[in-house]
């Protein structure tokens, strides 16, 4: 191959990491609605009860940088609001439950209602402001109810 | 990923736990260049050489496949890989960041479990082995390949912080690859 070929090779494999980068963060952070609703039992996952507006579901692993981090955002978060808890489930030795809600990456955080439905889902590192956003819409509709 | 190593029964190590997360970004970001000059040798080199019966490396010796510069470049990144996958706290580039990096700047705002990172290198060492040995099996463009998945994995690690080894981990436990713990049967 010659010099240019391979300067333009290395060109396009550098772009195309950095697009692919770009993609990820853009993707992470960002919430998913529109999952298929279901219900989820605490004693499932080995917690009394859920909060009483809303629960900050995290799934972590042990070999998770990043997984700390959110916990303690989590924390902060269900900490300032009345009625959100956090639950922190460990699906490294589980790989049941991260099959059944098909936990690709760690963290995943998922939003529940007062129910128990599964109202958004973060894959990565949840944007704070999104998910206070998020809670905030979720604290509304129980105040109508 | 062996229990015994950090399991609650040494505690010899009470204050803060887990290591400073950017010296393994430091390290990627190292690995990453190297690799970058490893793809660019792999493909002005040998891997992707055509003559006029095809690929050159099909006809090529095995000391020439050996002494292909893309070849000994990413022997030397694998070399390394296999340096943090054994030896974590000894391999240069973790070194030289708590050596000359870390003092310089202000102290971490939070640590993170070693383990991570070291799985992360294991599959560094996996992919560039994996190359080193097609191309000396005489699979053309191997090489560069191989080069270029583990640069992609060390620039998203050094640049945005992505951990691929924890999704890897959790994807290879899901198949059943890793992690021997199963849920007890009930």
């Amino acid at each position: 191959m010659t010099l240019i070929n391979a300067l333009i090779g290395l060109a396009v494999l550098l772009v195309a990491t950095v697009a692919l980068g770009i993609f990820v963060q853009w993707r992470q952070g960002r919430p998913r609605r529109h999952i298929p609703h279901e219900v989820i039992e605490p004693t499932r996952l080995g917690a009394d009860t859920l909060g009483e507006t809303a629960t900050l579901l995290q799934f972590s692993t042990e070999l998770c940088a990043r997984c700390p981090g959110v916990h303690r955002t989590l924390a902060a978060v269900a900490d300032g609001r009345e009625g959100v808890s956090h639950l922190d489930i460990d699906v490294t030795h589980r790989p049941d439950i991260a099959k059944h809600f098909h936990v690709l990456q760690t963290p995943t955080t998922l939003v529940l209602d007062r129910h128990g439905v599964v109202q958004t889902r973060f894959g990565g590192a949840p944007n704070r402001e999104v998910l206070e956003l998020e809670l905030a819409r979720l604290s509304g509709e129980t105040a109508h109810v | 990923m062996s229990e015994g190593t950090d399991a609650s029964g040494t505690g010899a190590s009470a204050q803060p736990k887990g290591i400073d997360p950017r010296g393994p970004r430091f390290a990627a970001s190292i690995t990453a260049v190297l690799l970058m000059i490893a793809v660019f040798l792999g493909l002005t080199g040998l891997s992707t050489a055509t003559d006029s019966s095809g690929w050159a490396i099909s006809s090529a010796s095995l000391a020439e496949r050996a002494s292909d510069p893309g070849f000994i470049a990413l022997l030397i990144i694998a070399l390394l890989f296999l340096w943090s996958v054994v030896s974590p706290r000894t391999a240069p580039w973790g070194a030289l960041f708590r050596s000359v990096i870390a003092p310089r700047l202000s102290p971490p705002t939070e640590r993170e479990d070693p383990r991570p990172p070291r799985f992360a290198q294991g599959v560094g060492l996996f992919v560039t082995t994996l190359g080193l040995i097609l191309h000396l099996l005489g699979v053309p463009w191997a090489l560069p390949i191989a080069a270029a998945f583990a640069f992609v994995a060390a620039f998203l690690n050094a640049a945005f912080g992505f951990c691929l080894g924890c999704q890897m981990y959790l994807l290879l436990q899901r198949t059943g690859l890793v992690g021997r713990e199963r849920p007890a049967a009930i």
